[in-house]
């Protein structure tokens, strides 16, 4: 990145020599030194529990109780930290919260405060702001409510802010977006901003630079691609199609309009899709795109709603119990929260069991505990797992658990709906390599359903990029990576590499919808032509097929 | 690590098994009882205090088992058949169901005991109807949270019958909650009836029950006669919810 360093002064706002926190003789944090100028942007990035909060929480001033403090952090200036979870009360009027706070701080008079907060709130690029200040902040939506946070941190112009897992839970778009103005901001009023996070959060893209905490000490960090290790597309060429659906859709019933008409929302408009036989497939798109529905409706799980999914060529149906469950041994699904698909009354391997039983009734029941523990050691599990509890497995063993299932039935395909959601990113990276390893070793076809436009590309030959329910963007893998033409994808993908997304705003609700394209209030390229059809996929080089009316504007 | 059934050790199960002792003491001396009253006939005005209220401890206790059970199966029953109705019946069931919680029904009871010349079964009867509705509520509520757990999906993508998931997922993950949602009739019905009591509509006299003896001490201008019956209802009260509330599953936690 080519961001100016600033000039080093001799006293920067923050200052720590070989700062050690201590809970009774274990170092939490080891000799941290840290120097933040003004008008720097620093990452700390850090699994879980390896004290990003702590290092916090002390650089703040804050209390730390039980924990002994060695070493020495100077702090200059008015410093804040925003808290993880971005704590606001959550019931009271924003812009009385903001009066409050900023006439804490600054002195201001509530309409003072109103005034600089809509400033501030400008200043990130929110539209209108004056409109939203009389709305408490469980009414807002996620993105919204960060922003209003960030924004009443700008409004106090401190010389050090400091921010745990800021945005945490939004989409990367949003996030990347959001944290980059930030940054903007921090580098044009020359505060100093620590950003911490996970490193799969993505703040390091706007820092200038990033540390890592590993076992205690602050160490520069290795760029988080280059720790994940991915295998990339299946080496051998797709074969004939196992999966195709055509037209499917999946929509709700949401009762009658007072004429008796009856409202569904959907949430799954027609799509297409084949799934050739050793083939991946990544499904990505933001939080509520749709396309955990879509994938769960090509394994009729349930059925959609219109249109049909053919298995090999035959056409699936509900009613028929024998042709369903010969498929469902070929088609096996991977779970976004793996501990919640496994059945809390009944142990590891008795669902295992059952899971073969019924699938695979070839398979004489005495040999049937071996399978299952050969399947629980192929997705890397000890054989012994099969006795335990789905409460007692952690996040990764669950995943796996969940995988050794679906391998089972030596099933042909898997649909795999954000099967690594809940792990963190060392669990996940390997999680995905040896699910990947499973996919080569027994040529199986994927349907990768996932937000981590990156991941998903690398590990896939062909991307969908779904957009509310519609295909917006699909194209070979390798096309998307280097020549994406929806906005979307391009947003993702700017978002997945650290980059600023040229989105503005978030995904709006799907009950909400207004006419045209749906993405027509974030895009950068929007126009009046916009709101008035809903652009159609067309064919812009060969396998690439594009829905939107400027995709040739850069 | 949560164990998957709050047993006997952690702090829920505490609870739960302080709430199944003190239930079984209460009920053991509640037995015994007429063996303190100096043998012969049992008089429960001459008695000591706590021996008479021990005494009415029998009616009260045993009536709130009655009826309760009897409430908690008509509740629970109500609610099964919501969820298993499909989807009309459900909600005329379920609506029924939110506007009678909504209304006093405790004044039921001493209503028809009052009309109906108060006969033990008239008495469970009511008290059964009055508590139904909002064990209802609470059996339905926990099966639709059951339903879209994402576990039976996953019996589903196993090929499982619907029948099969029924029987070997559905219902022993329900059967927990479901006893729990029932058990909370058992509070219930032993507060009505000792409402009805204090009003002097209780359980018919030669019955004693804590609520009529509280009611008529406090009528009386009798402290030392009230003190123990609104005692040892109020200690049966919080066992009994308690004990229903123990029965709950723990909630996994990561």
């Amino acid at each position: 990145m080519t961001v100016p360093m600033p000039a080093p002064t001799p006293t920067p706002p923050i200052q720590t020599d070989a700062l050690t926190l201590m809970a009774g003789d274990h170092a939490l944090v080891d000799r941290a030194t840290l120097r933040v100028e003004a008008g720097e942007v620093v990452a700390v990035t850090g699994g879980a529990g390896s004290g990003k909060s702590l290092l916090l929480r002390a650089l703040a001033g804050l209390p730390l109780p039980g924990i002994d403090v060695a070493g020495n952090a100077r702090v200059d200036g008015r410093r804040l930290l925003i808290a993880q979870g971005g704590v606001l009360a959550p019931r009271r009027p924003l812009g009385a919260q903001a009066a409050e706070i900023l006439g804490h701080h600054l002195g201001l008079d509530a309409g003072g405060s109103l005034r600089r907060l809509s400033d501030a709130l400008d200043r990130l690029g929110v539209p209108a702001a004056a409109r939203r200040l009389d709305l408490p902040p469980d009414r807002l939506p996620d993105g919204l409510r960060w922003t209003a946070l960030f924004a009443l941190a700008l409004a106090v112009g401190p010389a050090v802010l400091m921010a745990d897992a800021p945005g945490a839970g939004l989409d990367p778009t949003v996030r990347l977006r959001l944290l980059h103005r930030l940054a903007e901001w921090a580098r044009g009023e020359a505060v100093a901003l620590i950003l911490a996070g996970r490193p799969e959060d993505g703040v390091a893209g706007p820092a200038t630079r990033a540390l890592a905490l590993h076992r205690g000490r602050l160490l520069p960090a290795v760029p988080h691609a280059a720790v994940a290790f991915h295998r990339g597309p299946a080496a051998v060429p797709p074969g004939g199609p196992l999966l195709t659906g055509r037209g499917v859709t999946v929509s709700f019933p949401l009762g009658r309009t007072a004429k008796g008409e009856e409202r569904r929302l959907t949430v799954v408009h027609p799509v297409d899709l084949d799934l050739a036989e050793g083939e991946t497939v990544a499904l990505l798109g933001e939080t509520g795109s749709g396309k955990a529905m879509l994938a769960r409706a090509l394994a009729h799980l349930p059925a959609p709603t219109e249109g049909r999914v053919a298995w090999k060529g035959r056409a699936l149906e509900s009613g028929d119990a024998t042709g369903m469950r010969r498929t469902r041994r070929d088609l096996q699904v991977l779970f976004p929260d793996p501990a919640a698909a496994l059945d809390p009354a009944q142990t590891v391997g008795a669902q295992l069991a059952e899971t073969l039983e019924s699938l695979r009734p070839d398979i004489p029941a005495d040999r049937r505990a071996r399978r299952v523990a050969d399947a629980l050691e192929t997705a890397g599990l000890p054989a012994q797992t099969a006795q335990r509890w789905p409460v007692s497995l952690s996040a990764a063993e669950a995943a796996r658990a969940g995988l050794a299932r679906a391998l089972l039935p030596e099933p042909r395909a898997l649909v795999c709906d954000e099967p690594a959601a809940s792990l963190s990113a060392e669990e996940r990276s390997a999680f995905l390599d040896d699910l990947l390893a499973v996919r080569d070793r027994h040529r199986l076809s994927l349907l990768l359903a996932t937000e981590q436009a990156e991941e998903g590309l690398r590990n896939a030959d062909r991307a969908l990029v779904l957009l509310m329910g519609r295909v917006v963007e699909s194209a070979p893998a390798e096309t998307l990576r280097h020549g994406a033409r929806h906005p979307l994808t391009r947003a993702m993908l700017a978002a997945a590499r650290g980059g600023s997304p040229r989105l503005e705003g978030e995904a709006p609700s799907a009950l909400a919808l207004r006419d045209g394209c749906p993405l027509r209030t974030r895009c950068p390229n929007e126009r009046p032509f916009c709101a008035q059809a809903v652009p159609t996929l067309e064919e812009i080089a060969p396998g690439h097929r594009v829905a939107c009316h400027y995709w040739d504007t850069p | 690590m949560m164990t998957l059934f709050t047993g006997s050790e952690g702090r829920p199960g505490g609870r739960g098994a302080a709430a199944v002792a003190v239930l079984a003491g209460l009920a053991l001396a509640c037995a015994v009882a007429p063996l303190m009253a100096d043998g012969a006939v049992v008089r429960r005005h001459d008695a000591d205090p706590l021996v008479a209220a021990l005494l009415d401890g029998r009616g009260s206790l045993s009536f709130a088992l009655f009826a309760g059970l009897l409430g908690g199966a008509l509740g629970v029953g109500w609610g099964v058949l919501a969820t298993a109705l499909g989807r009309r019946a459900e909600r005329r069931l379920m609506s029924t169901a939110t506007r009678l919680t909504a209304l006093p029904l405790v004044l039921l009871v001493p209503l028809a005991a009052g009309l109906l010349g108060g006969g033990v079964g008239i008495l469970a009867l009511t008290v059964a109807l009055a508590v139904a509705p909002a064990i209802a509520g609470l059996t339905h509520a926990e099966l639709n949270a059951l339903m879209r757990r994402e576990f039976l999906t996953a019996a589903r993508a196993a090929g499982l019958s619907e029948g099969a998931i029924l029987r070997r997922h559905l219902i022993p993950n329900a059967r927990r909650p479901l006893l729990a949602a029932g058990a909370l009739a058992l509070p219930r019905a032993l507060a009505a009836e000792s409402f009805a009591g204090l009003l002097g509509l209780g359980l018919p006299a030669p019955l004693g029950s804590w609520g009529a003896s509280a009611g008529l001490a406090a009528r009386l201008g009798d402290p030392v006669a009230l003190a123990a019956p609104a005692l040892l209802l109020a200690v049966s009260l919080w066992a009994l919810c308690a004990f229903a509330d123990s029965l709950r599953p723990g909630h996994p936690r990561p």
